[in-house]
């Protein structure tokens, strides 16, 4: 159970997507770069040549190593890249969010809550 | 006994079944929604102004404070989140004006030629602050800024970043893209931890089901052991 400390600071949406998805949800307003020297960004661009290591880096660091971020967008067929890595991610807080992006709609069979569901009724 | 558990286990699984169709319904909406978006994104794109090769990561401002936010609560038993994101004012947005200056305190900056009057500390401190394009403070003209309340800080608004007369399927994206984050995004994540909750009950649910059977199972057998052992006494009696 997440303790009221652990959520209550929890207050940015971090995204890691393909160029359009991510310009698309900062423009909502999203985005967010914390103070110098860090300057830490809350979302990652995933081009062709972003290799799986940078994605998994990403996705650790704000789904474990920052305390402030409370959900996590993801491109589904960016998520598939780390499978591995989002189905194994249980915890509550930070929520992780399969999106689709423009070159890949939404495939109802990759997605992990669908997968749940399967895995519920014994399929 | 085994009955009961049943009955708890179906009323969870309707529950559940609820939350999923929910979550697919929301699902739909996104999609839609962010089909939309990124029609909207390539057209914006497809109309770009000359020197604007793509709306995109080129343009971001490397400064950028997030103007929505998650605000996270648990239920009353803590089990699961419930995620709303709203629109967050930043700390002095509402443009009031700044307090009369203090005549006999100089301010306090490192740069002591710009520190005739209070406004213009303050004004440029916000121009630091908050704003790139509005010519970092340097006011070389010498003139004081009298009315330091009718100034503006720059929009935060993202579209800023890729100018000032941003073409209109970029705005429509934006509006799209609001939608997506306020109303849809949240109640998904919501959705999806409340359905990872009742998963958690079901399972528990149906091992203490599980236990139940064994237990009336064992009950049964101790029963009809005992029912035999009676109905063998007689006979041993003749014997």
């Amino acid at each position: 159970m997440a303790s009221q400390a652990d959520y209550k600071d929890r207050q940015f949406l971090a995204v890691i997507g393909d160029e359009d998805s991510v310009t698309g949800l900062l423009l909502a307003g999203i985005g967010h770069v914390t103070a110098a020297p860090d300057s830490q960004k809350n979302f990652l661009v995933v081009d062709n040549k972003t290799d799986n290591a940078a994605i998994e880096a990403a996705f650790e660091r704000f789904t474990t190593q920052r305390k402030d971020i409370g959900i996590v967008l993801i491109n589904q067929h960016v998520a598939e890249r780390i499978r591995h890595r989002v189905d194994t991610y249980t915890a509550a807080f930070p929520a992780v969010l399969e999106i689709p992006s423009k070159d890949h709609p939404y495939d109802p069979e990759k997605d992990s809550v669908l997968r749940r569901v399967r895995r519920l009724f014994g399929e | 006994m085994a009955a009961s558990g049943d009955s708890t286990i179906d009323s969870l699984l309707q529950r559940y079944l609820a939350l999923l169709d929910e979550y697919t319904q929301l699902r739909t909406s996104l999609n839609t929604l962010q089909s939309g978006l990124y029609q909207n994104l390539a057209r914006a794109n497809f109309s770009a102004e000359r020197g604007i090769r793509k709306y995109g990561q080129d343009y971001y401002d490397e400064r950028m404070q997030a103007m929505r936010r998650v605000e996270a609560t648990t239920n009353t038993k803590g089990a699961f989140p419930t995620f709303a994101v709203i629109r967050h004012e930043e700390e002095g947005s509402s443009f009031t004006p700044p307090p009369p200056p203090a005549p006999a305190e100089p301010a306090a900056g490192e740069d002591g030629s710009d520190e005739k009057t209070d406004s213009r500390s303050t004004e440029s401190s916000t121009s630091e602050k908050h704003g790139k394009d509005r010519g970092g403070g340097n006011n070389n003209d010498g003139k004081p800024r009298q009315q330091p309340h009718k100034t503006k800080r720059p929009s935060s608004d993202p579209l800023r970043w890729f100018g000032f007369l941003t073409p209109m399927p970029l705005r429509l994206a934006q509006g799209q893209a609001i939608q997506a984050v306020e109303e849809l995004i949240p109640r998904l994540a919501s959705v999806s931890a409340e359905m990872a909750d009742v998963e958690v009950e079901v399972r528990r649910a149906r091992k203490k089901r599980i236990k139940a059977n064994a237990a009336e199972e064992k009950k049964r057998r101790q029963q009809m052991e005992h029912m035999q052992t009676r109905a063998q006494e007689p006979l041993r009696g003749i014997e």
